[in-house]
């Protein structure tokens, strides 16, 4: 449920890139770190490394072990290593689109209305409302509903529920911002708009975007891979993790391996997305949430 | 976000929020249209192999989609309004589904969020007292891992220990399709919804309790000599309520959607299972009705949050003049 | 007249030997594949106890009527509400039930039924000829004909002569000798004059006592069943299970007491509960997939053949069946006398099979195939054989539907689709989905030269000639038909370990044909 870190407001403060560098050092930011590009290594890497192909029988199926495949068969009898080494790609790949096209959309909208205020803001924090009156997942089911689970699809339903969240943050770290010296001077000397806002603005609240970002990526593998489980995002006979849970759940007593590699990088990858945004956060807000720095 | 002062009364702004809830209402109706007849096809979803042209043609003359999108859209909410919409898997209202169903989620939410609510902000005033302490630290490593975790991932586990696996004490999935009044089938799905939910009420209410305890006004009531646990109790927590509050009914806002996996997971008969379902099938007036049902619930619940939000808030509670 | 009548009965009874000996030499061969046998029953049947079974599929469309059932609910409330005339057993041998006699004229032109004494409705209103004559009627009905239509059309609606208050005699349109085989069927419950589907009364194990359309149905004990001392248990309830995880779930987790279909790649886990049996029946059932001979790719037969070598059928059974079956060669009923198992076993053969779409322009074929989980190895089949396409250059695009979905309006119009079907014999087995007027042709194959083979061989009564003509007939479907027949898949079935009384089951209607009027509760 990081959702719903959303709306915890990341306190708006003054941030600065030495911010970044401050969560870098953080024993918690760290360890985070570690574990996501531990799995994110498997998830790219893996597809090349698969000792049968993903979609080839190696045995009956649901077998605990057999020769060839050390980690056992799935639903239909394929290697369940292979199809575990290369079930994060797709995944990773669509979790990252829709993150960046989510927060970017999010961040444009959100710095815009912070630096703008007055109408635009209004009616730009009007529209994030609607949007916003929306649980993600049912925006996400309402498009699948129309056009089928594509993988396009999968991106664009994903990113526009993160766009209205990120803008809420961007634009609370850009109110706090908007209003230092050394915007005024840029403003004072007639450097265009645009570039206020995208190289003063957006560098200046650095900390808490990606803050921000981490947790957005760590909801965009929850939102696809919840997607995949329900039968309604990427579709077998794709190696995918949520698939794969999907599919060998049901036997996790006899042949667990099918379900309990992908959950487990699953939560490793998630909860090391946490780590990271919870080490960002606790540079911004200073006050470790109760524990003084 | 209102300004407090000059004189605007609470009345008046409770009036205001729901309001624009009505009208973000409006607004999200128009989304669910535009999603579904808008950008595709609800002919051919409706027909599927039997789509031949004069079938299409008669049907979508029926359905009046040969005319105009806002003529289509009007049409639409007055089918709504008069309970007209007919699932294209079953050729029945719509509403004939989804009433029971509705109270089977809001049985199975409402009680996942009473006991996320009560363990939360239990956990969350005894951690704020406790900080700092090895064990303290050691729950909100767990809940910072309970809270990344996907919700069928937890769900998945739970089924596995407790039901199928390794114990037996508990049902995995839902058996028929009535009302649940089953306690015990209740429980697994249950507890995976507090799963994701509790710790992340913990953690606000263990940052708000914080913040309030560590504030002047606490302080001058220790200061004064008053035991540890009336500053608690009595100094500290009134403050902390309204941000608590505020952040419960968010979460049950957020368990309207949260319920649609974890329901599928059990196969509970509730709007979950439901959407899923009519979501496979590409039965539109099903999805369609469902999403505004719960946007709207969603809606209510978050306009309930800010209504509380300035009520708890000192300065428009004491009014300001 | 003497001769030709112990002639006929000879061959009559013959032909019954040569079933019962078809099937024991196979299942002599089958027992290899006979995996957890059922319990032993343990000690005597007693009285007593409610049963809860998981059915697979069901939905808004489930009914009560005992002519016309589509899913398996409908099928296992059709064989413990209804009872009738004849009956094909465990080991696929006609067995008489509520007939005491069905024997043919000298010339075939005619049937004599006799009703046996003491069988009474659940009303206890007596069992008579009016009501046999009534059933056959209303499933010949024109205005709406019932599944078994189509196997009895050589009946003269108009031809029934009430000869006693139990006797019958069944007029014939033309001469046939496999009315006995045709009554047997489980869409051919008795009922009584005047029924009413919504208020179903039938001569069955059990009782209506409620029902919820997509829900469950509840019966209760029938206590003037004509089979002595059955049933034995005091109330059954049929839950419908359209998803497979919930039906697995809820053996496992003790909810129900029996489920009809494990998913066979999930029997390790049912085996290694010690609380659990399983049920396994090698059977006649099959599985094919079904190509409409009417639409584009299908309607060339090239395509067709094709697809047929495209398929690896030992790869089929050990994948999405987990080893639990036979392989098949693209015809059906294995244990009819005159099954043909001369023609060469069909192999795959993806060189064979790309020269044959090539030919017919489609080297680069994309098609959709309709699955569903409405019968256990359904899916898992297609999943192979879209993977086995690939090799042959055919892109399968795999639309799955619910179980509720699957029987919709678009059923028995998919291009390419799947079907379950259980054991019959093959005259049977045509009438239902390979003539011009077959309820459920599938494939829309309507060959008038097959047709004719097919009446002729209903109509003749020597064993060996008849064997001949459907022969032929068998050739003709080899060649241009639209199934692909790929095995034949055991039925297994889980049910709790305090339950006895369940026997492997060759007709493929699961859990012994929903015998749960045999059934009994452990001491």
């Amino acid at each position: 449920m990081s959702a719903l870190a959303e709306q915890s407001a990341v306190a708006g403060g003054t941030s600065n890139p030495s911010q970044v560098r401050a969560a870098l050092r953080l024993g918690r930011t760290r360890l985070g770190l570690a574990l996501c590009l531990a799995v994110i290594g498997v998830a790219l890497v893996g597809p090349w490394l698969v000792p049968h192909s993903p979609t080839d029988f190696v045995a009956g199926p649901f077998q605990v072990r057999a020769p060839g495949a050390p980690l056992g068969s799935d639903n239909l009898g394929r290697d369940v290593l292979s199809r575990f080494l290369a079930g994060g790609k797709a995944l990773l790949i669509l979790s990252v689109l829709a993150t960046i096209a989510g927060v970017g959309l999010g961040t444009a909208v959100g710095a815009i209305a912070g630096y703008f205020r007055s109408t635009i803001d209004n009616w730009l924090m009007r529209l994030t409302d609607v949007v916003l009156a929306f649980p993600h997942i049912v925006l996400a089911l309402l498009l699948v509903a129309t056009f089928g689970p594509q993988p396009w699809l999968i991106v664009l339903a994903v990113a526009i529920g993160h766009a209205p969240r990120t803008a809420r943050i961007v634009r609370a770290a850009t109110l706090g911002v908007v209003e230092h010296d050394y915007i005024r001077a840029a403003e004072a000397v007639g450097v265009p708009w645009p570039s206020i806002v995208f190289h003063e603005i957006v560098p200046a609240i650095s900390s808490p975007l990606l803050a921000e970002t981490a947790l957005r990526f760590a909801y965009s593998l929850t939102f696809v891979s919840s997607l995949s489980f329900l039968g309604l995002g990427l579709q077998p006979p794709t190696p995918d993790w949520g698939v794969m849970i999907n599919e060998n759940r049901l036997a996790l007593t006899v042949a667990p391996f099918g379900t309990l590699l992908p959950a487990a990088a699953l939560a490793i990858l998630t909860v090391g997305t946490s780590l990271v945004s919870d080490g960002f956060s606790r540079v911004v807000a200073g006050v470790d949430r109760g524990i003084k720095s | 976000m209102p300004n407090p002062s000059g004189g605007l009364s609470i009345a008046k702004l409770i009036a205001q929020r729901i309001g624009s809830g009505v009208l973000v209402l409006v607004a999200v109706s128009m989304i669910v249209f535009g999603a579904t007849y808008g950008l595709g096809d609800p002919v051919r979803a409706m027909l599927g192999n039997e789509a031949t042209p004069e079938r299409v043609r008669a049907v979508a003359h029926e359905l009046g989609t040969d005319r105009s999108l806002v003529e289509q859209y009007i049409a639409w909410v007055e089918g709504l309004l008069t309970n007209e919409a007919k699932s294209f898997a079953t050729g029945r209202p719509v509403s004939e589904l989804l009433g029971p169903r509705l109270l089977n989620s809001m049985i199975l939410a409402g009680s996942a969020g009473l006991v996320a609510v009560l363990l939360g902000v239990a956990g969350g005033i005894a951690s704020a007292f406790w900080r700092d302490r090895s064990l303290e630290r050691l729950a909100s490593l767990i809940s910072l891992v309970l809270v990344a975790l996907p919700e069928f991932v937890t769900g998945i586990f739970l089924v596995a220990l407790l039901s199928t696996g390794v114990l037996h004490l508990l049902p995995a999935v839902y058996i028929g399709s009535g009302t649940v009044l089953d306690p015990l089938a209740l429980i697994l799905p249950m507890t995976t919804l507090v799963l994701a939910a509790a710790p992340y009420i913990l953690q606000l209410a263990r940052a708000t309790m914080i913040e309030v305890l560590e504030s002047d006004y606490v302080r001058m009531a220790r200061l004064k000599g008053i035991s540890e646990l009336r500053v608690v109790m009595i100094h500290a927590l009134p403050n902390a309520i309204g941000p608590i509050v505020q952040t419960i009914a968010i979460v049950l806002a957020w368990l309207a959607g949260g319920v649609v996996v974890v329901e599928f997971l059990f196969r509970f008969p509730g709007i979950g299972t439901a959407m899923a379902d009519a979501v496979t099938n590409r039965d539109l007036p099903t999805v369609q009705a469902i999403s505004l049902l719960i946007a709207g619930l969603y809606i209510v619940l978050n306009i309930l949050a800010d209504v509380i939000g300035l009520l708890a808030n000192p300065r428009v509670r004491h009014g300001s003049r | 007249m003497k001769e030709i009548i112990r002639g006929l009965t000879v061959s009559r009874r013959s032909f019954l030997k040569k079933t019962a000996a078809l099937t024991a030499a196979g299942s002599a061969l089958l027992t290899g594949g006979l995996v957890g046998a059922q319990t032993a029953p343990n000690g005597k049947p007693r009285r007593g106890g409610r049963l809860v079974v998981g059915v697979t599929g069901g939905g808004a469309k489930d009914k009560l009527d005992a002519h016309t059932p589509i899913s398996l609910p409908d099928t296992a409330r059709v064989h413990n509400l209804y009872d009738r005339l004849a009956i094909r057993n465990e080991n696929f041998d006609l067995e008489l039930a509520l007939a005491e006699e069905v024997t043919p004229s000298s010339d075939a032109s005619k049937w004599t039924i006799r009703l046996k004494q003491g069988v009474t409705f659940h009303n206890g209103k007596d069992i008579t000829a009016d009501d046999v004559i009534f059933t056959f009627q209303r499933i010949l009905d024109k205005a709406a004909p019932k599944n078994e239509a189509r196997s009895i059309s050589f009946v003269d609606p108009n031809g029934f002569r009430k000869l006693d208050a139990r006797t019958v005699e069944v007029n014939l349109l033309w001469p046939s000798g496999i009315l006995l085989d045709a009554l047997s069927g489980y869409a051919f419950g008795i009922v009584p004059v005047g029924y009413d589907p919504a208020n179903p009364v039938g001569s069955g194990p059990f009782k209506l006592k409620s029902f919820t359309a997509g829900d469950k149905s509840i019966f209760t004990r029938f206590d003037g069943y004509w089979r002595p001392d059955q049933p034995y248990l005091d109330e059954v309830v049929i839950i419908d299970f359209p998803d497979e995880s919930a039906r697995i779930n809820a053996l496992l987790g003790g909810q129900v007491d029996a489920i009809d279909q494990v998913p066979l790649g999930q029997i390790p886990i049912v085996e290694g509960n010690s609380a659990l049996r399983v049920l396994d029946s090698p059977t006649g059932s099959w599985l094919p997939f079904t190509m409409r001979v009417d639409a584009p790719p299908f309607n060339d037969v090239r395509v067709r053949q094709a697809f047929r070598l495209i398929v690896d059928r030992k790869e089929m059974i050990r994948q999405a069946l987990a080893g639990r079956g036979r392989i098949g060669n693209d015809i059906y009923s294995p244990f009819d006398p005159c099954y043909p198992s001369d023609f060469p076993q069909r192999d795959q053969d993806i060189d064979q099979a790309k020269s044959l779409l090539r030919q017919a322009g489609h080297q680069d074929l994309e098609v959709e195939l309709v699955s569903s989980p409405v019968g256990a190895g359904l899916v898992e089949a297609a999943q192979v054989f879209t993977k086995q396409a690939e090799s042959a250059g055919v892109k399968v695009r795999l639309n799955r539907k619910d179980a509720g979905q699957f029987y919709g309006k678009e059923w028995l119009s998919y291009p390419f689709s799947q079907a379950v079907w259980y054991t019959r014999s093959y005259l049977l087995q045509a009438g239902r989905c390979a003539l011009p007027q077959s309820p459920f042709n599938e494939t829309h194959w309507t060959d008038p030269a097959y047709a004719r083979l097919i009446q002729e061989a209903i109509a003749t009564i020597d064993d060996k000639k008849r064997c001949e003509i459907i022969h032929q007939a068998q050739k003709l479907e080899w060649d241009n038909g639209g199934y692909l027949i790929w095995g034949f898949p055991n039925q297994v079935g889980a049910y709790s370990a305090r339950v006895s009384g369940f026997k492997p089951d060759k007709t493929g209607a699961p859990m012994n044909s929903y015998g749960f009027g045999k059934v009994w509760f452990n001491a």
